[in-house]
C-alpha cells in the first residue's frame, strides 16, 4: 500500500515545466491585455467627496489631542451633526448604495470586464489540463494525506490503492494557480489583474458602501474623548530644556491622564448652543 | 515639505553641474520629486540635455517629462519663447492630452491673458470636474491677479471636496494672514496639525496667530504651542523661545488685575531666556547685548 512509486523523469521535464512556464505566460499575457482594456473611469464627485472627508474625520479622531477642546468639539459637531453634518447619512440612503451599484451601467460593465478577464483564462487553462494532462500521477506530495482528498487531487486516476500523496497533474494546476501570486507581483509590480484570489474575495464582498464607512467613522468620533496633550506640555518643555542639545522626544506628547473636566472649566461657560453657532459661524462660513 | 538631508543633496548636485561635473539628470529628477522651484538651474540644466539629440534619445520615454519641466520652469524665467517651444512638441506627440491642455493654460497665464485662460481651464475641467491641479492653477491665477477675495472663494470651493489636501490649506492659512483675518488663519492651521500632528512649523504658525489674536485664552494657548513646538524640535527653535517669553509677559500683563495662579510660568519664562541666552552666546555673540535689553524690559 505504501510503497513508493518511482515516477518517470519525462513526467517532471513535459508536465511539470511546462505546465509552470504556460500559466506564467497566460499570466503576464492577461496583464498586459487588461491594460489595454482598461477604460478610463470619470470618478463620481460625490465618491471623491466622501473619500476626502473619510481622511479629514480620521486625522481628527488621530490627532484629536493636538487641537485645544474647544475647536475640536466643534468640529466634531460639524462632522456628526444631525441635520447637516457631514459624516450624516438619512437611513434612507444607506440602502440604495448596492441597488446602485447594479443599475449603474458603466460600473456593471467594468466589473463584467474584469470576470471575464479572469474567468475565460482560468476555464481554458482548466480544460487543456483535463485534456491532455490526465490519467496519470504527476507529481508526490512530500507529506501524508488523508483518504478525504483522494476525489480532488487524484482525479484522473483510477487506482483506490495508490497513496493519496499521489496527485495529478490537475492538483499542480492548482497549486500554480494560487502560488504563482508571489511570482506575479515581482515581475509585474504590485498593482496587476492577475491577482485572481483577492478579486474572488472582493467578489464575495461585494457592494463597496460608502454610506458605510461613512457612518463607521462618525461612531469612532462619536467616541473619542478629548484629553488636551499640550495641557502638559509646558513641563514637556522644561524637560526638553534641560536636554537641551539633545533630539527633541514625542514621547512626552503623549496625553495625559488630565480629565476633560479640568481643562475645560473655562471653556464651558459656552453653553450648546452658543458652541453649535460657534461652529457655524466658523466651521460652515469659511468664506470672507 | 524637504528635509536638511534632500535639500544638501540638490544644493551637492548643483554645485556638481555647474562645475561641469555631470549629474545634470539626477538633478532634475530630483528636482522633480521634491517639487523644488529653481527655474534657472531647471532651465539651463534641461536644455542642455533637450538640445543635445544625443543625450535626449537616451532618455527614452522621460524625454516627455522633461520637455513638461522646461516648459514649466520656462514660464517661470518668463523664456516664452522657449517655453512654447516644448508646449508644441509636447501637443504634437500627445495631441489629445489634458496635461498638455494645462502647460498651454500655463503659457497663457504667464503671458498674461487672464481671461483666455481662464476660458482654457474651465473647458478642461468640463471634461473631468474633478482635476485637482486645474482647480488650484485657477486659485493661483487669482492670486496672481490680485484679486484675493477670489482666490479665497474658490480655494474654499476647492476645499469644499478635496478637503484631505494639506497644501491647500496651508495656502488658505497664509492668505488668511496676509488679510489679517486671524480666526479664519486659526482654524486652517489647526487643519494642518489635525493632519500632521508632528510637524513643528504648524505648531509655530498656528502659536503665532494665537499670539497675534490676543486674549487671555490665546495667549495661554499660544504659550502651549510655543512649547510643543519646542519639544518638538528639541530645544532649537529660536522663535519659539521668544514667543515663550513674550506670552509670559503679555499674559502677566492681561491679568495684572485679577487674582490668576500661574505658578509654572516664571520658571518657563527663566528656562526660556536662558536657553536663548545659550544660542546667542553660542551662534551670534555680537548680539547678546540686544537680547538682554529685550528680555529685561520684558520682566515685567
Amino acid at each position: 500500500m505504501a510503497e513508493d512509486l518511482v515516477l518517470d523523469t519525462a513526467i517532471r521535464d513535459w508536465v511539470l515545466i511546462p505546465l509552470s512556464v504556460v500559466m506564467v505566460l497566460i499570466g503576464v499575457l492577461r496583464y498586459f491585455v487588461s491594460k489595454l482594456m482598461r477604460s478610463f473611469q470619470v470618478p463620481d464627485p460625490k465618491i471623491v467627496k466622501e473619500g476626502q472627508v473619510i481622511v479629514r474625520a480620521r486625522n481628527l479622531r488621530a490627532a484629536a489631542n493636538f487641537i485645544p477642546p474647544k475647536s475640536f468639539r466643534s468640529r466634531r459637531v460639524y462632522f456628526s451633526n444631525e441635520e447637516n453634518g457631514l459624516l450624516f447619512v438619512p437611513k434612507g440612503q444607506a440602502q440604495n448604495a448596492q441597488a446602485q451599484m447594479f443599475s449603474d451601467p458603466n460600473m456593471a460593465m467594468d466589473m463584467m470586464k474584469k470576470n471575464l478577464s479572469m474567468i475565460i483564462p482560468q476555464t481554458l487553462t482548466f480544460a487543456w489540463v483535463n485534456f491532455f494532462f490526465s490519467g496519470f500521477v504527476a507529481a508526490k506530495i512530500p507529506f501524508p494525506l488523508t483518504q478525504r482528498f483522494r476525489s480532488m487531487l487524484q482525479n484522473g486516476i483510477d487506482l483506490s490503492t495508490v497513496d493519496v500523496s499521489y496527485v495529478s497533474s490537475r492538483s499542480w494546476y492548482f497549486l500554480n494557480l494560487f502560488g504563482l501570486r508571489g511570482l506575479f507581483s515581482l515581475i509585474l509590480g504590485e498593482e496587476n489583474a492577475t491577482d485572481d484570489t483577492q478579486r474572488m474575495m472582493q467578489m464575495s464582498g461585494f457592494g463597496f458602501d460608502p454610506s458605510k464607512s461613512l457612518s463607521a467613522e462618525k461612531d469612532g468620533l462619536d467616541i473619542v474623548q478629548h484629553e488636551w496633550a499640550l495641557h502638559n506640555s509646558q513641563l514637556c518643555f522644561s524637560r526638553a530644556d534641560v536636554g537641551f542639545h539633545k533630539q527633541g522626544k514625542e514621547a512626552s506628547l503623549a496625553p495625559s491622564n488630565v480629565p476633560q473636566q479640568v481643562q475645560a472649566s473655562g471653556l464651558d461657560s459656552i453653553g450648546p448652543r452658543n458652541e453649535t453657532s460657534f461652529a457655524n459661524t466658523y466651521a460652515y462660513a469659511m468664506l470672507i | 515639505m524637504v528635509s536638511k538631508t534632500e535639500e544638501t543633496q540638490l544644493n551637492r548636485l548643483e554645485n556638481q553641474v555647474d562645475n561641469g561635473g555631470g549629474g545634470a539628470w539626477e538633478y532634475l529628477c530630483l528636482a522633480r520629486k521634491l517639487k523644488v522651484r529653481r527655474p534657472e538651474n531647471v532651465l539651463k540644466y534641461g536644455l542642455s540635455i533637450l538640445n543635445d539629440s544625443k543625450k535626449r534619445s537616451a532618455l527614452g520615454p522621460e524625454e516627455w517629462t522633461l520637455y513638461e519641466q522646461v516648459a514649466i520652469a520656462a514660464m517661470d524665467c518668463q523664456c516664452l519663447d522657449v517655453a512654447k517651444d516644448c508646449i508644441k512638441v509636447l501637443r504634437k506627440k500627445f495631441p489629445e492630452s489634458k496635461r498638455v491642455g494645462r502647460l498651454e493654460g500655463m503659457l497663457l497665464e504667464a503671458k498674461g491673458l487672464w481671461g483666455e485662460a481662464e476660458k482654457a481651464y474651465s473647458s478642461l475641467l468640463e471634461d473631468n470636474a474633478l482635476d485637482q491641479v486645474i482647480h488650484k492653477r485657477r486659485v493661483a491665477m487669482a492670486k496672481a491677479q490680485g484679486n484675493i477675495s477670489a482666490a479665497i472663494e474658490w480655494l474654499n470651493k476647492y476645499l469644499e471636496i478635496f478637503m484631505a489636501d494639506h497644501d491647500a490649506w496651508r495656502e488658505l492659512a497664509e492668505i488668511y494672514v496676509s488679510l489679517q483675518m486671524y480666526k479664519q488663519a486659526a482654524f486652517c492651521y489647526e487643519e494642518l496639525i489635525l493632519s500632521q500632528p508632528t510637524v513643528p512649523l504648524y505648531h509655530l504658525a498656528y502659536a503665532d496667530v494665537l499670539y497675534t489674536l490676543g486674549g487671555l485664552e490665546n495667549l495661554q494657548t499660544a504659550k502651549k504651542y510655543y512649547a510643543s513646538t519646542i519639544d518638538l524640535t528639541g530645544g532649537k527653535n529660536t522663535r519659539a523661545l521668544l514667543g515663550i517669553c513674550l506670552c509670559t509677559s503679555a499674559i502677566g500683563q492681561v491679568s495684572k488685575g485679577r487674582n490668576k495662579e500661574d505658578k509654572e510660568s516664571p520658571e518657563l519664562q527663566s528656562l526660556a531666556a536662558k536657553a536663548l541666552e545659550k544660542d546667542y552666546k553660542q551662534r551670534a555673540d555680537d548680539k547678546l547685548g540686544l537680547l538682554t535689553s529685550v528680555l529685561t524690559s520684558l520682566k515685567i
